[in-house]
């Protein structure tokens, strides 16, 4: 009954309706439960005397609906593999991203805007390459550059350090996979870490089609990501280690949410209770007995994949090799949510928003199509490179444009100009400190060789909870980056900033000195600009001729409290 | 066009996204709209949290009391203690309770608290669902209650956090899972709990950081704002980002220097006051050392810090926090949860909780506070010598039980019992020297009549502040209820007034 057409069809049973004739209608036949052994719905609650009265009027002013309006499941969007992009060229000075935006801007009447200077790209690739800040140095190697495409050649340059990249992209990854060195679930065996197996592989640059097939079809190192979270006692059906790894690869890498589906017939989507436990079935040693719930229904469910259009998995096989067949389907080239799914999160990531949102309803169209269909077939074509897409981000025009305040854009529909302002994260802000203060945490929860012990390589401590790290309970995909008074009382008034910042100004003050080169210095590295003279003023003025360790400690929170610090922008 | 599901909900997306860019989740309206006008009894709550499990025939619902002989077979005991009378005919409590007994009259007794079938029980998955009203694992942040209540009402200072959460350190045994409902989940941090697990050091979280002066941190103050503006960048590109930055610690700032800041200094309470909530008080005396072993001086310890947690409850209701959760600590086989010596442990425990309750209770009513504060005395489920779960829902026993008690530690409720608990509710509406429920005298001294389920009692509480049972927030394009499912029926009986 999905359709006008197929409604006046009817069936088997013969015409569910009669034109103008509710009387002799079959479909309120039905309803009405003239015949006590044929009643529609089978289950759940009859229709009222006045639904069926509505029905009956609907029937007998003959069925109106408009053409084109259906009920049938729609087809799935942002799925198969996308068709070449016409708008753009190979030969093309221009990067792939700005040909594709060109258009975009005159038909949104976008005006073309200047980029950011230097200074301001060269804090945004360093932070969002490898979460830090570029050092003075670095800083003022760049601006003296004089290449014309020194731009581009920076980008190169800091994607291809390995330990600061994976130290980075450590803190995203965790808190997509539920990755953590404590947690809950681990106190009683019930729960994996994967952290060695996942530092490594960012620090290798994995091609993206093998990582996930790494965590798809697990190996030792990975397996406690579809392991999931097991409590002991009694857990509701939906949530037992099967379904867990289903809602997760599901949300992680094809963008849909199964967690509706997983008790019932999703209310908000259009998954059913089968789609999600024939996922679980892929995970369990045999067909799957499905709760509808929390209660039994009776019915069990083989392995299918999610999507049975791109591929299928036989029921039959054993579960070493339907894993690897799920493996298969996940990263083939047919499947053309996977790639799409990971470059939108990575634009979310530097521009601020997707180019579909939320990032984990993928079966949305996107601002530009053309533009997340571009990106997920380079990546393809470039060998599931992550890196590479990163690249191609980071060099377009779109990406050094000035950002711009989405927080104001509450309007019906999102016009892209620019990326949008951002916040420092969590594991930004203490390593920023740490770049200026020169203090480090001391020891690594994972055992790497990597220097400085990076935030993401610490158990979280009240600062970094309070700044948005997450407890990794659940996945998460976007942080929520709002500036809280509880965060801002941890900034203040907290212990953990406070030693930090203590311990590295008395690393900073010597005796006798005098305040303005080090005013300099931490200008440079906390803003990447000198102090103007006003500041310079005033700042020497706290530190104290000479300097003292409270005025510099002083002098440190300060800076780390500047929106200028705190933003990228 | 399709019309399926999702285009129905398209309308959702727009207002989801600014509820996105917003930070906060959206709150379902409509949901709401079922219910009658709730009147609210209360505009706080203050929740005295028993973790570890409260043996109910122990404490507020005492049966017939055997002594401790050598041999005797453990089904011999109901109750370790005598019982005593309290200032309400009909009512009595356990030994031990006295003051708490002679302000029964200000409240009301639930004996037929029954905690939820999760399987093998574990602490802390009952914990979180006492707290949330769900049990974990959860595929959303489920919120703490305190974090609803904080998000639906607001604050009542705004200079005060709404949540404040003393007395529980969230580094020890099980702390993970207990970190996993101490949050304000999807809800968002801004409603999230301000911890203090040391009460008697409360003043310095809204001091500066130890080694800094209070002149100083003026000056900091104040070099900040000319810092900021002698910025050549300026307010360029600035905007709700950069404003709610500088908000923030504006807000942070304004609680250090507010009158509101003086309630967590308890050295500004008399002396003679401190008494009433810790009897053996000296001053200056700390309460912070980290004790994890049973003896005199733990529980000088655990005395001081739950005793000075409702003192400071009492201070921080004056100055108008939304929800303050004290507890006596969650701390694997310590405090209530008594594994052995359950019979001297409990006695212990009571000393812990029977002045200061009591005196949080008289201070409230003395300045005017009780009839609008919720008080809610509650554990997450009870036990009994013997049975482990419920008698017919028994679960794997996790502690041995001799055939016959040769040693005295075994004198005690030592198993998990589900099937009954005690739950005092004080202030805020609801009715006075009233007992709701009924258990057997006889073991298993389980629930008989009136069963209170933990979305009842959630929605009691939320319908005492106003908040309705049915009020959901909108997660992932889905409602989430703040009690289970939106099922939560307030219990009329509970309350003075019937509506």
């Amino acid at each position: 009954m999905d359709t006008r057409e197929s409604l006046l069809q009817g069936g088997d049973s013969g015409l569910a309706v009669k034109l103008g004739k509710s009387q002799e209608s079959l479909l309120i036949e039905l309803v009405s439960g003239l015949d006590a052994d044929n009643v529609m719905p089978k289950k759940g609650t009859r229709l009222t005397a006045s639904e069926i009265g509505l029905l009956r009027a609907w029937i007998d002013q003959g069925s109106p609906w408009a053409t084109g309006v259906t009920f049938a499941r729609p087809r799935s969007l942002n799925l198969l593999p996308p068709e070449p992009v016409a708008k753009v060229s190979a030969s093309s000075p221009l990067n792939p991203v700005d040909q594709i935006l060109g258009p975009y801007f005159t038909e949104k009447a976008v005006p073309p805007g200047a980029v950011v200077e230097d200074r301001a790209f060269a804090r945004r690739v360093y932070l969002d390459v490898v979460g830090l800040l570029p050092t003075a140095d670095e800083l003022a190697v760049f601006l003296a550059d004089e290449r014309t495409d020194k731009r581009t050649q920076l980008a190169k340059r800091v994607l291809g350090e390995g330990e600061g990249y994976a130290g980075h992209w450590l803190s995203f990854w965790n808190d997509l996979l539920r990755n953590d060195y404590r947690g809950t679930g681990y106190i009683d065996g019930g729960r994996e870490p994967i952290s060695s197996w996942l530092f490594n592989a960012l620090r290798t640059n994995r091609p993206y089609d093998q990582f996930v097939a790494d965590l798809v079809n697990p190996t030792p190192g990975t397996a406690g990501f579809t392991k999931g979270i097991v409590w002991r006692g009694v857990v509701n059906s939906s949530q037992t280690p099967q379904m867990q790894a289903a809602q997760g690869i599901s949300q992680v890498f094809l963008g849909v949410n199964l967690k509706c589906a997983s008790c019932h017939d999703s209310f908000v989507n259009d998954w059913r209770l089968a789609d999600a436990y024939s996922m679980a079935a892929v995970y369990s040693d045999g067909p799957l007995e499905m709760f509808q719930c929390d209660k039994p229904t009776g019915k069990t469910v083989a392995s299918r994949f999610l999507y049975p259009e791109l591929g299928e998995i036989d029921p039959t096989a054993d579960k070493a090799a339907r894993l690897k067949r799920l493996a298969e389907l996940m990263t083939a080239p047919t499947n053309g949510r996977l790639p799409r799914t990971i470059v939108n999160r990575l634009w979310a990531r530097l521009f601020g928003r997707g180019l579909v949102e939320p990032v984990d309803d993928m079966e949305q169209p996107a601002w530009d199509q053309d533009l997340i269909d571009w990106l997920a077939q380079d990546l393809v074509a470039n060998h599931y490179d992550l890196k590479h897409t990163l690249e191609v981000m980071l060099t377009s025009r779109a990406y050094q444009r000035p950002a711009v305040n989405l927080g104001e854009a509450v309007s019906k529909e999102f016009v892209f100009r620019g990326p949008a302002i951002r916040r420092l994260s969590a594991e930004q802000f203490d390593d920023a400190v740490g770049q200026i203060t020169g203090v480090w945490p001391e020891k690594a929860a994972l055992s790497v060789p990597t220097q400085p012990v990076r935030a993401s390589l610490v158990v979280a401590d009240p600062l970094a909870v309070a700044l948005g790290r997450p407890n990794r309970e659940q996945i998460v995909t976007t942080r929520e980056m709002a500036a809280t008074t509880l965060q801002a009382l941890e900034l203040t008034h907290g212990q953990t900033l406070a030693d930090r910042l203590h311990r590295g100004a008395l690393k900073l003050t010597e005796p006798g000195m005098a305040p303005a080169p080090l005013v300099e210095r931490l200008f440079r590295q906390a803003l990447g600009r000198p102090p103007s003279p006003v500041e310079a003023q005033l700042a020497a003025g706290l530190v104290g001729q000479p300097a003292s360790a409270e005025g510099v400690e002083d002098l440190l929170w300060t800076l780390a409290m500047l929106p200028e610090f705190q933003l990228i922008d | 066009m399709n019309h399926n599901r999702r285009d129905f909900l398209k309308t959702a997306s727009a207002a989801t996204l600014a509820a996105l860019a917003a930070g906060y989740p959206r709150r379902l309206v409509g949901a709401e709209a079922a219910d009658q006008k709730l009147q609210p009894t209360a505009d706080r709550v203050i929740v005295l949290w028993m973790a570890g499990g409260m043996a109910h025939t122990e404490t507020f619902d005492p049966k017939r009391y055997t002594p401790f002989e050598k041999g005797m077979a453990p089904n011999a005991f109901l109750s370790t203690f005598p019982s005593i009378q309290t200032a309400v005919d009909g009512i009595k409590f356990s030994e031990g309770l006295e003051r708490l007994a002679r302000v029964m009259d200000r409240g009301t007794l639930i004996r037929t608290y029954t905690a939820g079938d999760l399987g093998f029980i574990l602490h802390s998955r009952h914990q979180y669902q006492w707290h949330t009203g769900y049990a974990p694992p959860q595929s959303v942040a489920a919120p703490h209650l305190g974090a609803v209540i904080a998000r639906t009402l607001g604050p009542l200072n705004p200079v005060v956090p709404p949540f404040i959460n003393l007395g529980q350190r969230l580094d020890l045994g099980e702390g993970e899972e207990l970190k996993a409902f101490t949050t304000a989940g999807f809800l968002g941090s801004e409603y999230g709990p301000f911890n203090i697990p040391f009460p008697d050091q409360a003043a310095n979280s809204v001091r500066p950081p130890s080694g800094m002066t209070p002149g100083r941190f003026e000056n900091r103050e104040k070099f900040f704002k000319r810092i900021l503006a002698a910025s050549p960048i300026g307010q360029q590109g600035s905007g709700y980002q950069q404003e709610s930055l500088l908000r923030s610690l504006d807000n942070a700032y304004h609680l250090l220097s507010s009158p509101a800041a003086k309630a967590f200094d308890l050295s500004l309470e008399p002396i003679d006051q401190i008494r009433n909530y810790v009897p053996s008080y000296q001053p200056n005396q700390r309460f912070d050392a980290a004790q994890d072993r049973f003896g005199a001086k733990y529980e000088e310890q655990m005395v001081g810090r739950f005793g000075l947690g409702c003192l400071l409850a009492r201070r921080l209701a004056e100055v108008g926090a939304r929800y303050i959760e004290v507890t006596t600590e969650y701390i694997p086989f310590l405090n209530w949860d008594t594994h052995e010596n359950g019979h001297l442990r409990a006695a212990a425990m009571k000393r812990q909780i029977d002045a200061p309750v009591a005196q949080l209770i008289l201070d409230l009513e003395e300045r005017g506070l009780l009839d609008r504060t919720l008080v809610v005395l509650a554990s997450e489920f009870s036990r009994d010598a013997l049975i482990e779960g419920k008698p017919d829902k028994k679960v794997k026993d996790q502690v041995e039980v001799p055939e016959k008690l040769e040693d005295a530690k075994f004198y005690g409720m030592h198993r998990h019992f589900t099937d009954a608990g005690s739950v005092l509710l004080f202030g805020g509406g609801v009715k006075k020297g009233y007992v709701h429920g009924r258990t057997a005298d006889e073991r298993p001294c389980r629930t008989l009549e009136n069963r209170v389920v933990i979305e009842d009692l959630h929605a009691s509480i939320y319908s005492a502040l106003g908040i309705s049972p049915k009020l959901a927030y909108e997660i992932e394009r889905r409602p989430f209820y703040v009690t289970r499912d939106g099922l939560g029926r307030r219990i009329g009986e509970l309350f003075a007034r019937s509506s």
